[in-house]
């Protein structure tokens, strides 16, 4: 009977709620690191989907200026293939620069502002 | 507002309704992250991400558990992924006699001193993963065998092994206070606290 006691209170205890402590804020924070994941991700998104519309344009300006005036075309095709390096450093500081501004800088900045 | 109606709204983008969710789950969460990981500058990253992924996932669960017990899967996955992570999950089968040894003793000059609930709290943080988990889940949680089955995979067996097994270890332990007069005054400790 008493060992039924002590096992009645040891049960008790098992369900007696620990004091694991969360700041009363956990929710906000949890909103807060949401927020600022999706916004990362619709960021890279928008910024992917403007470069390929960029570059889709590129692509249906040069196809179109090939058959109005193609000697221009290749002119400009030899161009690039002459001075390949600086053409791919251009590109890529350009490409840099679009990534910085539409992605980077509004990660850092949100990620500062949550802390804050 | 019920769990079913709950979703939809989260789904339908009402971020409002995802802080209701947080609040209203936060303990379950908290006290799995808690018992597993016991580090407590970690439970609130853990407890996080736990959320991040309820969020993350909800589009995909379905109506075939209890939204508690979903979450508590994805908690208790969490919890031993982290573990795993920095190699703190022993997933050897449990040896009580050498338990029994690392248990503190529960002195009865303390009584008038001692929680008697905050002594067995302490003593389950001594115990195995798998002790731990399965009385948080039984006992703090209210989950029945077959959702506990569901949330960690242990069969309904082994789980109430194991709760029978960590009672019978800590009983072990307190043993000598089994006279009329230690007994009562335990429980006279417990009800004022």
């Amino acid at each position: 009977m008493r060992i039924k006691e002590l096992d009645h209170l040891i049960e008790e205890s098992f369900g007696s709620e620990p004091d694991f402590l969360i700041p009363d804020d956990f929710a906000k924070k949890i909103m807060n690191e949401l927020v600022r994941r999706t916004q990362w991700k619709a960021d890279l998104v928008e910024y992917f989907n403007i470069t390929s519309f960029l570059i889709f344009l590129l692509t249906i300006v040069a196809v179109t200026y090939y058959f109005a005036n193609k000697d221009t075309v290749i002119q400009v095709i030899t161009l690039i293939s002459r001075n390949l390096l600086q053409t791919i450093f251009i590109f890529l500081l350009v490409n840099f620069i679009f990534f910085a501004d539409r992605v980077l800088l509004r990660f850092l900045f949100n990620r500062w502002r949550i802390k804050e | 507002m019920d769990d079913h109606e709950l979703i939809r709204q989260i789904l339908n983008g009402n971020m409002n309704c995802f802080t209701f969710l947080v609040n209203r789950y936060r303990k379950l969460v908290v006290h799995i992250t808690g018992r597993l990981i016991q580090r407590r500058d970690e439970i609130e990253d853990v407890s996080q991400e736990v959320f991040l992924k309820v969020y993350q996932n909800l589009s995909k669960y379905r109506n075939d558990c209890k939204l508690s017990t979903w979450i508590a899967t994805i908690a208790y996955n969490s919890a031993c992924n982290h573990m795993r992570k920095y190699k703190k999950y022993d997933e050897t089968i449990p040896d009580d006699s050498s338990i029994l040894g690392s248990l503190k003793e529960f002195k009865t000059t303390e009584y008038e001193q001692i929680d008697f609930h905050r002594y067995i709290r302490d003593q389950i943080e001594l115990l195995p993963v798998q002790y731990r988990t399965v009385i948080t889940l039984f006992h703090l949680d209210e989950f029945s065998y077959n959702e506990i089955e569901q949330i960690t995979g242990m069969a309904e067996g082994t789980v109430k092994s194991y709760l029978f097994r960590a009672k019978v270890i800590l009983r072990e332990k307190l043993k000598f206070i089994v006279d009329e007069n230690s007994l009562k005054m335990v429980k006279e400790i417990s009800n004022e606290n």
